[in-house]
């Protein structure tokens, strides 16, 4: 037995789940500001999952035209990184894609693949989704005559934009934390944050009041000097002049911050552990067995945690609720093609996976989730991979989704001529990340009215009357 | 104040006439401190300075090496240690697999343990830490995570060059192999239009984004310049375009394994013992961009005209590789005489050493000897360092309520803790590393997720204390619930079990000593100022002070064999906000 687990056990061995009250009652609660907005009438659940694939996914090689005319230019232009017809997934969509092109997807997407072609299904693709400032073309893009975002080529600052998107905006806070700054939902739990993350710290949920908070894809520890174990004297007499310490006059703003996020960390733990011990799921637990096997599939264990989370939600007392997950690898400068297949393999799994676990919990309706990355990649290659593009093209999944179909605009994928080649291969979006945001956020209950709050800059984009897309309904 | 008076005053146990002699020992200290690092000021004067220095300038102070710093003050103790060699990791590595035994990236964070704990050059460790989380290469790629040995050796390069010219460790690190399959330089080729093939941007996006100038045009006291002074804000101007990026890109092309025959390109390899991976790049005629002239980075007194490398003629005789060297050098010489290259590098080193919000003044000062060391010498490390840590603002202890600091980041509270109380290992190996990374902590040496560390310069964590007073803290980036908790338990373990007195500690485990803490432990007063000295460099505050005392005045002295008042005090001073906070 590793020394550590022998003293965690030890201590845990009494704990009560009694909350840690004098710290408790000071802890700077999620939603410190009273938050403006309701959404969503009582007794109705919606959550939100944003699954973040860092480094820049190249989806020119996940969405694939199959067609031969189409196939062809593909073909040419990605030359060494090109995949090959035959290897291709038969999309068999409810809509024409706007280029006319049939499509496929990955190789290594069988799951998703199969979601999307169902009867009803529940998996979209949006096509050629990006960071604007205002709708741009080759021209505008090569004579500087229309604004775009800042640093488009750049991981962090698309991470930014991606996250945020305001794209002219230089705060540090992202859609889904403004989200949970100005609203609240109807039976909400106040205590715990609106945003969980399974993968740390990120742009999309931090906020100017709301901090989001951090779930393992193993669940939640408690800290152990803050246990309530009553009767073990010497260990209460510490843990009360910790909370003293923590509690006490501090000078330092970055004392006072250490000890706010210490006490968050505590609060947090309480409610969350309490749920997480209850009964799991089991057909819901069988969908993710593949996660732990061969090493174990992040992405899969991440997603399996949200879904426990959300299987507790009438105990965490939460009615909305915002997820972040996120794997990396997706930067493929170099050996893209080798590269590319284990990630797809475990976006499809995943995806498909996590949908299967809501119809599970009777959510399917309730719970989308979406694709997100800073952007899209080059079409053409640098020998053996792809460098920072722009426009990418994304999946959303959910029993809400009007799936099987495309939505957005497929770009020419010529290397030459190509109108939609911003200069080097980079393709210019024909949707703002702005459009694909608010048309999620307005699913999830942020009213027309108030999406110029969070979205400022959406009206500059096409789209129905109120600039959103048709993914989630009209 | 004599000093001798000043150790009289302090062998008392009056806290209030302490701090108070402090200050006045402070306010004489000061008018030998000058706004010039210059005449450096000769101290320490007590023991609250050496401390709080030997928290910049190495992994943590010990008792003994606080007397030391006091008997012959920061010159003599900066001179000495600028003058040490680096202890290396790779040969550490070596050591290991000489046994032998299997050598992978928990022999190398074992090295770096080892080194940070006991190596004699303190200094140099900590600076190529430092360095280590500006010039970030990581294990956490696929393209280098199967080669501990190698990144050991690239970890070497920046220790023994962290004094050096920071022109030659761009180079270095540019050459590195490591570097060139972490970022893609390595192999990376001229352009083929026939197969719609463009030179990879990697490297040269990242080393002008992190390494060197920066996204936005600075002053030289690290401010943003203002683009549009008329505009209310600061409106930031981009230091360089896509054209720039594109132009870099074409200039790192043609580098692969050393010595690689000249037509050998894409059957190279590092060779039957690996050794490539320890020798910088070979550059190769054929796969070097010459053709087409390229954008470089472009400001007032670069020496290419409008920042632009010409094309050059391709050499007739493959041999000849010297044009393609060439090539590199006015390329990194056009980065490194970039003005933003001194606030940028001294702003990062001041934040890895010192504090997260250095005041303009004081990056503009480094900045300055970034500039020119006194001898017109640009890039001098050695002089940078000194600046740094003998500055007025990093020796003068801040007064309160001021946002001078940082939050330890997780390594450097644990080495901290490990040196005060002279952690040792039955079996000298310090491998419980292997336990305590990944799970207790989010750091481990050259081991973050991206190139862009463990937390970015400009993190500032949200609310009104830091992000809203508009304050830096790049450390909190990694604060996140699950290390906040995992990270406290690992102190609060270190504190009360892994302490060579615990008689149920298994025999192979790491252990702290606290036999020193335990005799002082009958005098609660002396106890808490000697670990106030020793963690706290003397800022703990009355309030914390009373409280513990008036604890561990009731422990029983004889609790847990007379450990109990050391273990509690212990525990409850790391995980307390004030300890976490460096001042």
């Amino acid at each position: 037995m590793k020394r550590r687990d022998f003293v965690r056990r030890s201590l845990c061995a009494a704990v009560s789940s009694a909350a840690f009250t004098s710290i408790a009652t000071k802890l700077n609660l999620a939603h410190a500001a009273t938050p403006q907005i309701i959404l969503g009438g009582a007794g109705s659940y919606r959550a939100l999952v944003c699954v973040f694939l860092y480094g820049g996914n190249d989806s020119f090689n996940m969405v694939v035209p199959r067609d031969t005319p189409h196939y062809n230019i593909y073909n040419a232009t990605r030359a060494a990184i090109a995949l090959p017809q035959n290897s291709l997934l038969t999309l068999t969509a409810q809509n024409a894609a706007f280029d006319g092109a049939l499509y496929g997807l990955h190789p290594s997407m069988p799951e998703l693949a199969a979601l999307f072609n169902q009867p009803t299904s529940p998996v979209a693709i949006t096509a050629n989704v990006g960071p604007l400032l205002y709708p741009i073309n080759q021209a505008q893009y090569q004579n500087s005559s229309v604004p775009t975002p800042a640093q488009l080529f750049s991981h962090s600052d698309q991470q930014l934009f991606w996250q945020t998107p305001s794209a002219d905006a230089s705060g540090r806070t992202g859609w889904g934390g403004r989200l949970a700054d100005l609203t609240t939902a109807i039976g909400q739990n106040p205590n715990l944050s609106m945003n969980i993350s399974l993968d740390g710290e990120n742009v999309f949920e931090a906020g100017e009041t709301v901090i989001p908070y951090f779930v393992s894809p193993n669940g939640v520890e408690n800290i152990d000097i803050v246990q309530d174990i009553p009767g073990w004297t010497e260990h209460q007499q510490r843990r009360a002049v910790l909370n003293a310490l923590m509690n006490g006059p501090l000078s330092h703003p970055l004392e006072r911050a250490y000890a706010a996020q210490f006490k968050r960390t505590v609060g947090n733990f309480e409610q969350v552990d309490a749920a997480l011990q209850l009964p799991p799921n089991a057909p819901m637990e069988a969908r993710f067995a593949y996660a732990d096997a061969n090493g174990g599939d992040y992405l899969g264990q991440q997603l399996r945690m949200v879904a426990r989370l959300i299987n507790r939600r009438t105990e965490l007392s939460m009615t909305r609720q915002i997820f972040f997950v996120g794997i990396g690898g997706f930067d493929n400068h170099d050996t893209q093609l080798q590269d590319q297949a284990p990630l797809f393999a475990s976006v499809s799994k995943g995806l498909t996976a996590f949908y299967q676990a809501m119809t599970d919990l009777s959510l399917a309706d309730s719970v989308t989730a979406f694709t997100a990355s800073e952007f899209g990649r080059t079409l053409t290659n640098n020998g053996d991979g792809t460098d920072h593009g722009w426009g990418g093209h994304h999946l959303v999944v959910g029993g809400a989704v009007q799936g099987g179909r495309y939505y957005g605009n497929f770009p020419s994928l010529a290397a030459s001529n190509n109108p939609d080649n911003a200069n080097y291969g980079q393709i210019i979006p024909t949707t703002s990340a702005d459009q694909y945001a608010w048309t999620l956020a307005r699913w999830y209950g942020l009213a027309d009215t108030d999406r110029d709050l969070i979205f400022p800059n959406v009206s500059r984009f096409g789209g129905s009357n109120h600039h959103h897309l048709d993914f989630l309904g009209a | 104040m004599s000093h001798t008076t000043v150790k009289k005053i302090r062998s008392t146990t009056a806290a209030i006439v302490l701090t108070t002699m402090i200050a006045a020992t402070a306010n004489a200290g000061d008018l030998l401190f000058t706004a010039s690092f210059d005449e450096s000021p000769e101290g320490p004067y007590n023991d609250y300075e050496a401390a709080r220095f030997l928290t910049q300038t190495t992994f943590g102070p010990t008792l003994a090496e606080i007397q030391r710093l006091r008997r012959i003050g920061y010159n003599a103790w900066l001179s000495e240690q600028l003058a040490l060699p680096f202890s290396g990791h790779q040969p550490y590595l070596d050591q290991i697999a000489a046994i032998p035994e299997d050598v992978y990236h928990n022999i190398r964070y074992e090295a770096w343990t080892q080194r940070a704990l006991t190596a004699p050059d303190q200094l140099r460790q900590r600076v190529a830490f430092a360095l280590s989380e500006i010039l970030v290469t990581s294990d956490q790629s696929g393209a280098v995570g199967g080669e501990p040995l190698a990144l050991a050796h690239y970890y070497d390069l920046l220790g023994s060059n962290a004094f050096g010219n920071y022109r030659q460790l761009l180079e270095l690190v540019t050459l590195d192999p490591v570097m060139g399959h972490y970022l893609s330089m390595f192999g990376n080729e001229k352009p083929d239009l026939a197969s719609n093939r463009r030179p990879d941007e990697n490297y040269a996006r990242e080393i002008m984004q992190l390494f060197s100038v920066g996204l936005e045009q600075l002053n030289l006291d690290g401010t943003p310049v203002d683009g549009d002074p008329l505009t209310v804000g600061v409106q930031p101007v981009a230091s360089y375009s896509q054209d720039t990026i594109r132009g870099f890109a074409h200039v790192f092309t043609g580098w692969t394994w050393f010595n690689c025959p000249i037509d050998n390109w894409g059957g190279c390899g590092p060779g039957a013992t690996g050794a490539g991976w320890f020798s910088p790049m070979s550059p190769n005629v054929e796969f070097h961009a010459f053709e087409d002239s390229k954008q470089l980075l472009n400001y007032s007194g670069v020496a290419l005209l409008g920042g632009i490398l010409p094309a050059t003629p391709r050499p007739a005789n493959p041999a000849n590789v010297q044009p393609v060297r060439d090539d590199l050098t006015a390329a990194l010489n056009n980065i490194f005489n970039h003005p933003n290259v001194g606030p940028f590098v001294s702003r990062r080193l001041i934040q890895r050493l010192v504090s997260s919000n250095p005041s303009p003044a004081y990056v503009q000062r480094v900045a300055s000897v970034f500039n020119n060391n006194g001898s017109g010498v640009r890039g001098d490390l050695r002089a940078v360092v000194r600046a740094i840590v003998l500055d007025s603002e990093a020796r003068a202890r801040p007064v309160v309520a001021s946002s001078a600091g940082k939050l330890r980041e997780p390594l450097l509270r644990w080495t901290q803790v490990w040196r005060a109380f002279a952690a040792t290992n039955p079996n000298n190996r310090f491998n419980d590393w292997y336990v305590w990374y990944p799970y207790y902590t989010p750091q481990a040496s050259l081991h973050s997720a991206t190139v862009f560390n463990f937390f970015l310069p400009d993190y500032a964590a949200p609310g009104a204390d830091v992000a809203q007073a508009g304050l830096f803290s790049p450390e909190f980036q990694i604060e996140t619930d699950t290390f906040v908790t995992r990270f406290t338990n690992f102190l609060t373990t270190t504190a009360t079990w892994w302490f060579s007195g615990n008689p149920s500690l298994d025999p192979n485990d790491s252990r702290i000593n606290i036999e020193r803490e335990k005799a002082l432990s009958a005098n609660v007063e002396a106890l808490l100022e000697h670990l106030d000295v020793l963690l706290m460099g003397g800022t703990m505050s009355p309030f914390m002070r009373t409280t513990l005392k008036n604890h561990l005045s009731q422990v029983p002295l004889a609790d847990d064999n007379g450990y109990r008042r050391s273990t509690d005090a212990l525990s409850l001073i790391l995980t307390s906000p004030e300890f976490s906070i460096e001042k």
